[in-house]
């Protein structure tokens, strides 16, 4: 082998990459080669140092203080949850299911036919929320939506990595819910973008944030109830 | 230090695997203790993969103990808990720069590291640096082959299939990374 093939194996020499039958000729080539050894030193020193980092460095003291907040917040969310009780029956998903669309698709439809005219100001759409549940403001909305997206998303994450105990079936379900109401917060949040101090719309959009964490909590209850 | 060496280290610690089952169970002090025993390490790698910046490097380690608290009950033991927590780490930073990516809509190929923060750093860097600052200023894809093979110990196989991409592309970025730290180190 001539040194400008052999100089492209001598990171794997280094290595010990090369099998037998190749590492002979490279150690002959390498040992009357003065740039080629000058490459091997060059490579053990990278390597020695690489080696001799160190392998554990002090993280900062309050580092801790956040995972502890944030894994307690976790604990806090799910005693919030109901029992388990009927809610890991497949029917009982299947009802859910279907209430969880028909609402979200009634608080998109009252919106939209509000926003065109067709009908005034519903009270029924006010009927979802619950008294107190709801900001007054956009600004106590937005406070809120933080807190709905951070629960949704510390059990989105529950659900996904337990959902392997659910059928098949019954995931299907709920990611078809789930993207029901995803749809109804993504049409309410386009429309208060153009209408923030809307507040029918911020109680939709609360109501559909509130029914997607509800789902959630719920699902996750099944993955431990089965 | 190897993964083999970390294992060795883990199972001379009496408290390991009964901090992890009290953990699994719930007990936050449990999980705390765990912590207390693996974030050096885990900071140690957080550090190195994202490109020397503390911040991001709090905010990656965070993100892992949150993380494998919520995964806890997936851990069964099969391999040491800090392997898990390894693992872990390298697809939290895969993770949170897809998320990254998405936010900002803008997505690079693992080759294409010369807009990557890491990356940026490099042209300002000193003629003289240390190792862990060349291994800094390594391009992303460069710094993590080099970072999981080289620091870490793990065999090319095992990073292509964390990286997702094949085995050459590992070797290559290896490659590509020891010749840009004699570059850097022999100036």
């Amino acid at each position: 082998m001539t040194h400008d093939v052999i100089k492209h194996l001598v990171e794997d020499y280094v290595t010990g990459e090369l099998t037998e039958d190749a590492r002979v000729p490279v150690a002959e080539h390498i040992a009357g080669c003065e740039l080629c050894s000058a490459e091997v030193e060059s490579i053990k020193e990278i390597l020695a140092r690489a080696s001799a980092l160190p392998t554990s460095i002090d993280p900062p003291a309050d580092a801790w203080s956040h995972i502890r907040q944030t894994i307690e917040h976790d604990a806090i969310v799910l005693k919030r949850a109901p029992s388990a009780g009927i809610w890991w029956r497949p029917f009982t998903v299947a009802a859910a299911v279907l209430v969880v669309a028909a609402v979200s698709s009634s608080a998109t439809y009252l919106y939209v036919m509000r926003d065109r005219g067709q009908v005034a100001a519903s009270p029924n759409a006010g009927a979802m929320r619950s008294p107190g549940e709801t900001p007054a403001s956009l600004a106590a909305f937005t406070v809120e939506e933080n807190n709905y997206l951070r629960t949704a998303s510390i059990l989105q994450e529950l659900l996904d990595s337990q959902q392997g105990q659910l059928a098949p079936e019954t995931i299907a379900q709920l990611k078809a819910s789930l993207r029901t109401i995803d749809e109804a917060i993504l049409e309410a949040r386009n429309a208060l973008a153009r209408d923030p101090a809307n507040r029918v719309l911020i109680e939709m959009l609360s109501a559909s944030y509130r029914q997607k964490v509800d789902l959630l909590r719920r699902s996750t209850e099944m993955t431990r109830g089965s | 230090m190897t993964r083999v060496a970390l294992v060795a280290d883990i199972a001379r610690t009496p408290e390991g695997p009964d901090a992890i089952k009290r953990a699994q169970a719930g007990d936050v002090n449990a999980f705390e203790q765990l912590y207390r025993e693996h974030s050096g390490r885990t900071y140690a790698l957080c550090l190195r993969l994202v490109g020397g910046d503390a911040n991001d490097a709090t905010e990656l380690l965070q993100d892992v103990f949150i993380r494998a608290w919520r995964k806890l009950d997936t851990f069964r033991g099969d391999s040491a808990f800090s392997s898990w927590l390894h693992r872990l780490t390298v697809n939290t930073l895969l993770e949170n720069a897809r998320t990254d990516s998405r936010r900002t809509a803008r997505v690079l190929p693992m080759d294409d590291t010369s807009r990557l923060p890491g990356a940026a750093r490099a042209s300002g860097i000193e003629l003289k640096m240390d190792m862990e600052k060349a291994i800094a200023s390594l391009p992303r894809g460069a710094r993590l082959a080099f970072v999981l093979h080289d620091v870490e110990g793990y065999q090319h196989q095992e990073i292509a299939a964390q990286l997702n991409v094949s085995v050459g592309t590992v070797k290559a970025q290896l490659h590509r990374a020891r010749r840009l730290l004699r570059e850097r180190l022999e100036k």
